[in-house]
């Protein structure tokens, strides 16, 4: 593997005589950025931009002071890892479960199921938050409880779809992104199809690349070649793993329970189709009806510029609140919070200045 | 810091921050201790203290009566110490099953055994239902120290070779794979008593300082000595050695290895000059066939940090980790 990134550095050097910037959409690539020191390899005139691939931080306020009030009510509220410690207007399901309600941290959906099941008398709520990779699981999850009529179950859904959000970003002149880093994952449940676009109606580079380093540096070598050569198409290195349809059972699965509704993204406002809320068929599992809530657009933290690094308008250091109010133990915003958010990243390995914290 | 957290006690900056305050009575009276694994009192002898609430109690590689025993001997031995004589106190939940306290005792004694350890102190107390989670084992152990210089942090100049004895992050790595119902075949706790391994190490002159890499990882120690000695540790992510099993378990739960905790793992500073015959010796030592040099300390920049040089031939930082270790989503 070494010998082949050295090989891409090398040839990066070469290729990118004019800036350009590539926008890395996942969270999963960030990190495998930062934590394998990869910039430190690229030429100066390839500037990588984190995009809005981080489910947690994309969620918005509202979505997240929603979710809090749950546990108001009294309900078991079980979320995966990265939701515990993002910051609501009343606080984190961390911090409420210090103070005595009942935040459970699972690692699948599938634990969700274990809880209700073995705890009858009280409502368990899943907090749902995820693109189409994780998506199918909820599904399954709904399936399943509805078969085995579990009475004391239901989702409160903050999914959301890929596509829309580059459809936003590509269309924004502001920007000027010169390449997509498309990430494999997701382009494994839903193929090629729905990532056509960016080449073909923006005329933006699209590459599916894997998340070691190599998969990373064979994905920017493929963007870099065809901005050399004046072209624009949806490629793939990712190789054997995304098959051009995709996987019909996952997407057959999330659309048998999903249907898609717009929904209001952090730094990204109402887009249209976005989300995915349950069909009404199983609307008896949808929290939000069962509990009556309602899920306003929230208002982020005065200062806070999560918005601004999700959609690569700024890096996290030039947001006055980086390092100084917002750190990963206090954090105001979902970026700095979250294992795959951008400002986290930052803080934890990218620092030049020597600073301490 | 208004309440206490469950991130005041994952070992990384958040602790420190528990630490602090529940020191300043101590430190405005200047009694305060210095924050080693275990501390050196007058007379040649040191001691430690340490408590043990691991859930699952049992879990592939020990239990929680064989870590206590473990615990308690290796902050002993990494500072030049003999675990010479042990205490264990036991906070148990009525109505928990006594064959099983039992068990833990026996497995406890086994340890004790091996390493030539008496217990010399005990407690008992029991408390109604649901005030703990079972049962939890305090241990203190004292020993007698065995270098003429003692092992700091404060030895650690510009220059010295850093050495981990094993593989990094076993010990938390299968406890994460139990708590998270997750199987992985051969993922075993590191958990073991070390004082065999590191009593040949101590003639070594060139022997600066030993930490065992529990709570918080090797990341966690690593980044406390950067900090403390205001000097610059590089580390070289190729030679660090860590097990495919955790590695993978890792990549599932979005987990570094560098933060995962070890319990039969210590990290060394040694002088350049004898760093090959320290890791010579360790690798001739039971549970050592993995042992490396690992990276050096230099007077580079940022000063009081810890970097890493990838194995692709990038660098990062390498930060205290903060809060408790949550898994990622994706």
């Amino acid at each position: 593997m070494l010998s082949n990134v050295a090989a891409a550095s090398e040839a990066l050097k070469t290729l990118v005589a004019a800036p350009i910037s590539v926008m890395e959409v996942c969270g999963t690539h960030t990190v495998s950025i930062f934590r394998t020191g990869l910039r430190s390899l690229l030429p100066q005139s390839l500037r990588l931009v984190s995009g809005p691939g981080c489910p947690v931080c994309v969620t918005d306020q509202g979505e997240i002071d929603c979710a809090l009030s749950l546990l108001e009510t009294g309900a078991i509220v079980a979320a995966y890892g990265d939701m515990f410690r993002v910051p609501g207007k009343s606080g984190s399901l961390a911090s409420k479960r210090s103070a005595g309600f009942d935040a459970r941290l699972v690692t699948s959906a599938s634990d969700v199921l274990a809880i209700a099941e073995n705890e009858p008398r009280n409502e368990v709520v899943f907090l749902a938050v995820g693109f189409e990779t994780t998506a199918p699981a909820t599904a399954a999850l709904v399936l399943e409880a509805s078969e085995r009529n579990i009475a004391n179950l239901s989702i409160l859904s903050f999914h959301k779809r890929t596509p829309p959000a580059l459809k936003a970003l590509s269309a924004d002149p502001a920007l000027a992104i010169s390449g997509f880093l498309l990430p494999g994952h997701v382009c494994v449940i839903l193929g090629h199809e729905p990532f056509r676009f960016l080449a073909e109606q923006h005329g933006i580079p699209a590459v599916i690349a894997g998340f070691d380093p190599e998969q990373i540096m064979l994905g920017l070598v493929a963007i870099a070649l065809q901005k050399k050569q004046g072209e624009a198409t949806l490629r793939s290195v990712y190789g054997q793993a995304v098959r051009p349809e995709g996987n019909t059972k996952a997407r057959e699965l999330m659309e048998s329970v999903f249907i898609s509704k717009d929904a209001s993204w952090r730094g990204l406002g109402i887009l249209p189709d976005s989300g995915l809320v349950l069909r009404e068929e199983f609307t008896r599992f949808d929290a939000e009806k069962r509990f009556g809530l309602s899920r306003l657009p929230g208002e982020s933290p005065a200062g806070c510029r999560c918005g601004e690094v999700l959609t690569g308008r700024i890096t996290p250091t030039e947001c006055p609140l980086f390092r100084t109010a917002c750190t990963p133990v206090s954090p105001v915003g979902p970026c700095m919070v979250s294992g795959e958010g951008t400002c986290g990243a930052y803080f934890r390995y990218h620092r030049t200045n020597g600073g301490k914290q | 810091m208004n309440t206490v957290t469950l991130g005041h006690g994952s070992g990384g900056r958040q602790s420190h921050e528990l630490v602090e305050m529940l020191l300043e009575g101590f430190r405005k009276r200047s009694i305060g201790p210095e924050l080693e694994d275990a501390a050196l009192l007058p007379g040649g002898y040191a001691m430690t203290v340490d408590g043990f609430t691991v859930s699952p109690r049992k879990f592939p590689g020990g239990d929680i009566g064989h870590l206590c025993v473990c615990g308690c001997a290796n902050d002993l031995a990494v500072r030049g110490a003999s675990p010479d004589f042990l205490g264990i106190g036991l906070i148990i939940e009525e109505g928990f099953p006594s064959g099983e306290l039992a068990e833990y005792m026996e497995s406890a004694a086994a340890t004790c055994e091996s390493l030539g350890m008496t217990l010399a102190a005990g407690d008992t107390k029991v408390v109604p239902s649901g005030a703990v989670d079972g049962v939890y084992f305090s241990g203190s152990a004292f020993g007698r120290v065995h270098t003429v210089h003692p092992l700091s942090m404060s030895n650690i100049r510009e220059g010295d070779s850093l050495i981990v004895s094993t593989s990094i992050g076993r010990h938390g790595a299968a406890i994460a794979a139990a708590r998270f119902n997750l199987s992985v075949d051969g993922l075993e706790s590191d958990c073991a008593a070390l004082w065999p391994l590191i009593k040949p190490l101590l003639s070594f002159e060139g022997l600066r300082c030993m930490r065992d890499c529990t709570r918080g990882g090797l990341g966690t120690v690593l980044c406390e000595w950067a900090e403390s000695t205001n000097l610059h540790i590089s580390l070289d992510e190729a030679s660090l050695p860590v097990d495919d099993r955790v590695r993978s378990l890792c990549d599932v739960l979005g987990f570094d290895p560098l933060y995962m905790a070890c319990e039969g793992c210590i990290v060394l500073a040694v002088s350049a000059d004898s760093a090959r015959g320290i890791l010579d010796t360790l690798r001739n030592s039971p549970f050592c066939a993995d042992a490396a040099i690992i990276g050096t300390v230099t007077r580079g920049e940022p000063r009081g940090m810890v970097s890493m040089r990838t194995s692709i031939g990038g660098e990062r930082l390498v930060d205290m980790p903060f809060g408790e270790l949550l898994p990622r989503i994706c």
